[in-house]
């Protein structure tokens, strides 16, 4: 582009304000030191509390305000575009529209969306209840219909993920840490080999497993058109047909997970004491009896922690949907829908409150699993009573 | 401490500052406006030359140009709601709806005050014009309209024995022709959602949306007949390749690699000057009133409601405007509807020139009411998709389809 005549005029405001910031911060953080001392702190806890405030001021202004603000228009009706948000007549709108159900009978000769009709109460926008499955009892057939059948069928297609891939990866990790645990020459190579799915860009890693799985040119359909050959069916279309949807990102998430679990296994593995696997050989243990009493235990930790993280991780999958398009009929992870309804429809309220229902299910899951945790985690050897 | 903590803050106050000195000769500058839209490379280094030339010719306002090619409307959205978006901005169609939410500036009493002849209203065509005068309002400026037209392989034709397309052409004269001129190495048409349905539906004299914008009519018996026709022929392998196919070997690309006959784009592409070719362009097919309705894509530069220069702003506007009139085609303008304006152009479409001026008289773009994305979404979700899909029939589904697109209009 050409030389830009208002280069000054354009960057030196935000100059201005990046210099007012930092004396803001400096007065801010001296200000406190002060307050602290008068207050009868020591010199090195005050320097100390001091020196991470900024830190503190970063949090409170880029992670709780906008949690915060969420949750407030999660009661609100708001579009980013709008000066404000609007409040609703039902306050509770947003959370109704997302998870109200109706089961209605179904008279023969009539379509569904016209016997299921609208949601009851006070709302902003007409918000019609939409066929989300159907069943039979006797001689009637009953329609079930939601107000967004779209959101919980990406809550259930993201759970089902979460359910596949989070054991799957970890098997998977296990064995690879099991493998690279061996003494044998050249064990440093396949380790780092084994790591690099951690450090490559997840959208560059996307568009690849984007282009193996292309129907008619891809590198998967190449090696299995053997077999559909031989059954006279056509290529699968991966990401096109809503039944390989699923499984085309769990392979995805398998060749994911192996970089970062792997080397935090390992890493258990070499802690676990050598002594304990030498008296299990003297009392007779075999392998598989070594691997189930002692290297099972003692890895727990580590296994729990990759629980943790990889469930967290496979509920808030985002980044390979966004590369990877695929219709909203066939599956949107519900991560992908609530950025979809906040930007592409316009919908920040509603979009809010499907983020603190995801938020809220991912906290009680974990704490579902930390609770768990008290029958299976072991710490230093011994069990610890009451969870972790 | 205390002194040096003061004189340190002193110091660094007056260095911050100090640039305010000259604040005088600031207010001197002209005022710099910034344009953003979607171009690539070569795109923006074209539109860069209308921005130099209208800089080279100005002392109040300076424009700098920020292309952004990549995720433009995410980027453009969060720097409206930000306040950082620039002060003219492209906008297609489908994003027009943003007049609605108060983000676009009206510019109805400068056109009003205006007798230029690009702030004329009446000198642009009418279907092209109403995608920004929205709501007794006009946010923006049309600055191209690019009509559907039908490209055809002259060679395929004269491989299969099948006369040129002409104006004359019915849609069944067309899709006859479609499926004659398909065998193995070749298809007659192809068809993937583009051109939009829409325009076989207003061609069958039926409507997606009704002039008061608050009815989507697409159960008329005119609409669900050029709705059928539509999904009669996608992905049918007797005249059109199937998705699969399409996926594979690319869209347009079957056109240009002499695997289909016949294409339906916009004037502006290059489908008439692939190597190898011979290409000709003829309108699309008769409508039921005897002339040849078809699809007009078409964009807008706007202005952003927030800038501080709303002046500078809507003169920079009619300029830039009035540069692109004279670089895209097809030129929105009615007095500009002639082959001599479009030749000097676009030098290359010289030869097709009056073929696409055939088809400027009938084109019209979609309407814009609030909400078109998520109506979009509903039409493709419970209509077009399962319609391509053969789910249902175009009875049913439009039947659905209406109840839901109409609750979009109705709130």
């Amino acid at each position: 582009m050409s030389a830009d005549p208002g280069a000054f005029n354009t960057y030196y405001p935000t100059f201005l304000r990046y210099i007012a910031v930092a004396i803001g911060l400096g007065l801010l953080m001296y200000g406190v030191y002060r307050l602290l001392r008068r207050a009868g702190a020591k010199h090195e806890p005050a320097t100390g509390f001091t020196l991470v405030l900024p830190w503190i001021v970063g949090f409170l202004i880029f992670t709780v305000f906008p949690i915060g603000l969420s949750f407030y228009l999660s009661f609100t009706e708001y579009n980013i575009l709008w000066d404000e948000p609007r409040p609703l007549e039902d306050p509770l709108f947003n959370y109704k529209r997302a998870l109200s159900i109706k089961v209605v009978e179904l008279p023969e000769g009539e379509r569904p969306l016209q016997v299921l009709g609208t949601m009851e109460g006070p709302t902003p926008e007409t918000v019609r209840y939409r066929e989300l499955d159907r069943f039979r009892l006797g001689d009637k057939t009953y329609v079930i219909g939601a107000t967004d059948g779209n959101f919980l069928k990406a809550i259930w297609l993201t759970l089902r993920y979460a359910v596949l891939n989070v054991p799957l990866g970890m098997l998977g990790a296990l064995a690879v840490a099991l493998l690279l645990n061996q003494n044998i020459k050249g064990v440093g190579f396949w380790r780092t080999l084994y790591y690099l799915p951690a450090v490559l860009p997840a959208a560059a890693v996307a568009l690849l497993w984007f282009w193996l799985f292309a129907p008619n040119s891809g590198l998967i359909n190449w090696f299995l058109s053997p077999l559909y050959k031989l059954l006279d069916i056509p290529p699968a279309g991966w990401f096109t047909d809503k039944n390989l949807v699923l499984p085309s990102f769990i392979i995805m998430g398998m060749w994911g997970v192996f970089g970062a679990n792997t080397v935090i296994l390992l890493a258990g593995l070499k802690n676990i004491p050598k002594d304990l696997y030498e008296a299990a050989s003297i009392d007779g243990a075999g392998t598989w009896k070594k691997f189930r009493h002692v290297t099972i235990p003692m890895l727990s930790p580590a296994l729990f922690y990759n629980l943790v993280t990889n469930m967290i991780a496979s509920l808030t999958i985002f980044t390979q949907q966004a590369f990877i398009p695929t219709d909203r009929q066939d599956g949107w992870f519900v991560n992908w829908f609530i950025y979809n309804e906040a930007f592409n429809f316009g919908r920040m309220g509603y979009a809010s409150a499907l983020g603190w229902m995801l938020a809220v299910m991912i906290i009680l899951l974990t704490l579902l699993v930390f609770r768990s945790s008290a029958a299976w985690v072991f710490y230093e050897g011994a069990r610890q009573e009451g969870g972790a | 401490m205390k002194r040096t903590l003061r004189f340190a803050l002193i110091a660094l106050l007056t260095v911050a500052l100090l640039p305010l000195a000259g604040a005088s000769t600031l207010a001197q500058e002209p005022v710099t406006l910034r344009v953003t839209n979607w171009a690539g490379v070569e795109e923006a280094a074209e539109f860069q030359a209308i921005v130099d030339e209208i800089n080279a010719n100005n002392t109040e306002f300076q424009l700098v140009y920020e292309p952004k090619p990549d995720d433009y409307y995410t980027q453009l959205q969060t720097q409206l709601a930000g306040g950082t978006a620039a002060d003219l901005m492209w906008l297609d169609q489908n994003h027009m709806e943003w007049a609605f939410d108060g983000v676009l500036l009206d510019i109805s009493e400068y056109l009003a005050n205006d007798d230029r002849d690009v702030a004329n209203p009446e000198d642009y065509f009418e279907g092209i014009w109403q995608t920004v005068a929205i709501n007794d309002g006009v946010y923006g400026l049309p600055w191209i309209a690019q009509p559907v037209v039908l490209y055809y392989n002259r060679a395929i034709f004269d491989e299969m024995g099948v006369e040129y397309p002409t104006a004359d052409w019915t849609w069944d004269d067309f899709r006859a022709a479609a499926e004659a001129l398909t065998n193995e190495e070749h298809y007659g048409f192809t068809l993937n959602d583009w051109p939009p349905i829409q325009m076989f539906i207003w061609s069958f004299g039926g409507e997606v949306i009704s002039e008061d914008l608050q009815t989507s009519p697409i159960d008329t018996p005119e609409a669900m007949a050029g709705a059928q026709l539509y999904a009669d022929m996608i992905f049918n392998e007797s005249c059109c390749p199937s998705e699969q196919t399409i996926a594979e070997e690319g869209f347009a690309e079957m056109f240009k690699a002499g695997r289909v006959a016949m294409f339906m784009g916009g004037a502006a592409d290059d489908l008439d000057r692939v190597e190898g070719l011979d290409v000709g362009v003829s309108p699309v097919p008769k409508d039921v009133n005897g002339g040849n309705t078809t699809f007009a894509w078409t964009a807008a530069t706007a202005i952003n409601a927030d800038t501080e220069y709303p002046d500078l702003a809507y003169e920079a506007l009619i300029q830039l405007t009035e540069g692109i009139h004279h670089w895209k085609i097809v030129s929105p303008r009615v007095s500009q509807a002639n082959v001599e304006h479009l030749v000097a152009s676009e030098p290359r479409k010289e030869a097709n020139a009056e073929a696409i001026l055939e088809a400027v008289p009938y084109m019209r773009a979609f309407r814009i009411f609030p909400r078109m994305a998520e109506w979009d979404q509903i039409f493709w979700e419970d209509f077009k998709d399962p319609l391509y899909h053969g789910e249902d029939t175009v009875e049913n589904l439009a039947a659905d389809a209406r109840i839901l697109l109409e609750d979009v209009l109705g709130d």
